[in-house]
């Protein structure tokens, strides 16, 4: 297993256990399959009820958490299971794809389009569900038509991103291009 | 081309209406009178359930339900001025004392496990006695003097058979025990013998039997 | 069957929690959500693109924005489900008359007609959950909203159901249904219009009955529309409704006029809005 920091160690605004918080990031780790000698460290941020978050390092792995990414929607404050494994399992997929010579090419996070981050998203959580971790399909997939369109073109690509397994970023990059494609023609019909 | 000026019967031969009908004015007036109060009881009791069930497809339906009976009282209330009753709240009241008991005991459960009762008192009493009520009167009443009233019958008729649907399906998806199939056929048995009393909900003659003002005793039945 | 029924026995099914306004204020990171506009559920976006410095409001363009969307819906819906629950009570809990703790038949059967349309508003929202990828009972509910505006004079829960709550979903409405349009969903935006098109009817049933039920009464008058301010305030709270471009709820002054508020009273809203906006923006400063 991973080696696994949580910061900070005790918390005073939300019920959070960073014990638990470290026990989940390892089951995580392992059944994504990250090396054993990876350091990963979650920093969180429990003054903010909002759910951004973060890559901010991969050497050692940095993920900066907003609280409310952790928390229970139903029971505000208190820790989710169900959030911190589907949060980290994207996180840490995007991890060790980042990790993988197949995505070199794939631009920093803060310079991804909207339209890259959810299809890369997408692709993510289609691999945690075959994982058996916690995800929502129809909630990636609002996502994914939002930002490359309500179309069957779009439907499609969502598809394929949710049941690929082994993309390298280019197979994502071209994938964003076609449903901009459909989306030009669809803004601008018999115009190529 | 036929001749514009060529007498033809006023009735047309597939128009088989007659002028008879078992409703004087003033009767028709008592009846839509009682009709109006208990739809108005109905669609306040409706509307005041939606906040104390917890079933999710039940609330909103009976939601869509209350304003159906609403519009069914606003039906009948907009009808009494045109019979000869202008001042509508004179007329708008129970049948007798056994209604009003009847309705009072219909709307008794509030507790949030009671939707089954709150069901069964609707969809297995009131409004299959509504609809034998109404039906009886459309029936009845003169297809050419109190067209206005078959009107209204026809479409409350209309939507009391879609709710009546409506709230038995749910009330069967609701049964799940036994013990439930009992509580149901109790409560049912209950403001049956409630509404026996009364007569129906427009008093005795609703359906137009003479009914006894009271069941006869196990004593009576046997001697 | 009880009158009056207290919103904490609301019935619901094992899928609601319930989160109140207590709850809310005591949140002791609610200073610091203020201090930084929302920008939705967790979206797992690292804080990526061109628009991570546009963080106003409720914008399209952040990448967090459909989560955001998503949680308001499952707001509209815990909203509709207390508006439906709210209208059904005023049907039941005034005798029918003309005497002050009394209503007209035809105000209850303008409010029968709210709870279909309620109903019905209920109905979409579940569709439209569905659709987003929300689950009934994702988010905690909030009674807040049948809270404030139940109360048991008639003339008071008129104004605040029929002219402060819906009035709130008419702003929120016309904000989803831009929302829609922006990002091309072919059902939101159809969708909120048609609700959109209830509630301008449910507001203007509050206006007409407000004016003729205190006719003879402006003192009656005065207190409702005071009554109304205060739950305005309350719906306004942190800045939630405004008219600043980072107001995640923007204020629909066509609709509202529409609907028979007059500009005068859509000024009153705004400026509680601001009032409401500055008062936080003044605790998150501190001392």
């Amino acid at each position: 297993m991973a080696k696994i920091v949580v910061s900070p160690e005790r918390f005073s605004l939300v019920f959070f256990d960073a014990e638990r918080i470290a026990e989940l990031t390892g089951q995580v780790a392992d059944k994504i399959g990250l090396p054993d000698d990876l350091e990963l460290r979650i920093e969180v941020d429990e003054r903010m009820p909002l759910g951004r978050t973060k890559i901010s390092s991969l050497d050692p792995v940095t993920l900066s958490v907003e609280g409310g990414a952790f928390e229970d929607a139903k029971r505000p404050r208190h820790l989710s299971d169900r959030s911190v494994q589907d949060v980290l399992g994207r996180m840490l997929l995007r991890v060790k794809d980042r990790l993988d010579p197949n995505f070199e090419n794939a631009p920093a996070d803060e310079n991804l389009s909207l339209q890259q981050l959810v299809a890369w998203t997408v692709y993510s959580e289609g691999r945690c569900e075959r994982l058996g971790l916690p995800t929502q399909k129809q909630r990636w997939l609002y996502h994914f038509r939002n930002r490359h369109g309500f179309s069957d073109v779009a439907d499609a690509a969502f598809d394929r991103l949710w049941n690929a397994d082994a993309l390298t970023w280019s197979d994502i990059d071209l994938i964003c291009a076609e449903t901009q494609r459909a989306r030009d023609e669809l803004a601008n019909p018999g115009v190529r | 081309m036929a001749d514009p000026k060529k007498p033809r019967p006023a009735f047309a031969p597939w128009d088989r209406r007659e002028l008879p009908g078992s409703f004087t004015v003033e009767e028709t007036a008592r009846r839509v009178g009682h009709y109006k109060w208990v739809e108005m009881r109905l669609f306040e009791a409706l509307g005041g359930w939606v906040a104390t069930v917890p079933e999710l497809d039940v609330k909103m339906r009976l939601g869509t339900h209350c304003y159906k009976h609403a519009w069914h009282a606003e039906l009948w209330h907009k009808r009494l001025p045109e019979l000869r009753e202008m001042n509508p709240d004179r007329l708008t009241a129970p049948a007798n004392d056994d209604v009003v008991a009847f309705m009072d005991a219909l709307t008794a459960p509030e507790r949030t496990d009671q939707t089954i009762e709150k069901l069964v008192g609707v969809y297995r009493v009131l409004i299959p006695h509504k609809i034998a009520a109404y039906t009886y009167h459309l029936n009845n009443t003169s297809t050419i003097t109190d067209a206005p009233t078959i009107r209204s019958l026809k479409l409350i008729l209309s939507d009391e058979f879609e709710d009546w649907r409506d709230g038995e399906m749910l009330i069967q998806s609701l049964l799940e025990m036994e013990s439930e199939v009992r509580r149901a056929a109790d409560r049912q048995a209950a403001l049956e013998a409630i509404l026996l009393r009364a007569g129906g909900i427009a008093g005795p003659g609703s359906i137009g039997f003479p009914v006894a003002s009271a069941p006869p005793t196990s004593e009576e039945v046997l001697t | 069957m009880r009158r009056h029924l207290p919103a904490d026995a609301l019935a619901r099914d094992d899928r609601f929690v319930r989160w109140t306004l207590e709850d809310r204020i005591s949140d002791p990171r609610a200073a610091a959500r203020r201090a930084v506009s929302s920008s939705g559920g967790p979206d797992g976006s690292g804080g990526s693109g061109p628009t991570a410095k546009n963080r106003v409001g409720f914008n399209p363009s952040r990448p967090g924005a459909p989560d955001q969307a998503r949680a308001l819906m499952h707001g509209i819906f815990v909203g509709e489900l207390q508006a439906l629950e709210g209208a059904g009570r005023t049907c039941f809990d005034f005798d029918t008359g003309s005497g002050t703790d009394e209503v007209p038949l035809e105000l209850k059967l303008d409010m029968a007609r709210q709870c279909w349309d309620e109903a019905r508003h209920c109905e979409i929202s579940v569709k439209l959950g569905e659709w987003m990828g929300t689950e009934i009972g994702e988010f905690a509910e909030n009674i807040f909203l049948f809270e404030a505006a139940c109360n048991p004079d008639p003339v008071l829960r008129l104004v605040g159901v029929n002219r402060a709550l819906e009035g709130l979903a008419i702003d929120v409405f016309n904000t989803m249904k831009e929302f829609g349009d922006s990002a091309g969903d072919p059902f939101l935006s159809f969708c909120e219009d048609w609700m959109l098109a209830d509630e301008v009817t449910h507001v203007k049933m509050g206006s007409d009955w407000l004016r003729r039920l205190t006719e003879k009464d402006p003192a009656r008058r005065d207190r409702a529309l005071e009554f109304q301010r205060v739950v305005d305030r309350l719906f306004s709270t942190g800045g939630f409704r405004g008219e600043e471009k980072d107001s995640p709820i923007k204020l629909a002054r066509k609709f509202r006029e529409m609907a028979g508020f007059s500009t005068e009273e859509i000024d009153v809203v705004a400026e509680e809005a601001r009032q409401a906006r500055a008062e936080m923006t003044d605790k998150v400063a501190g001392p």
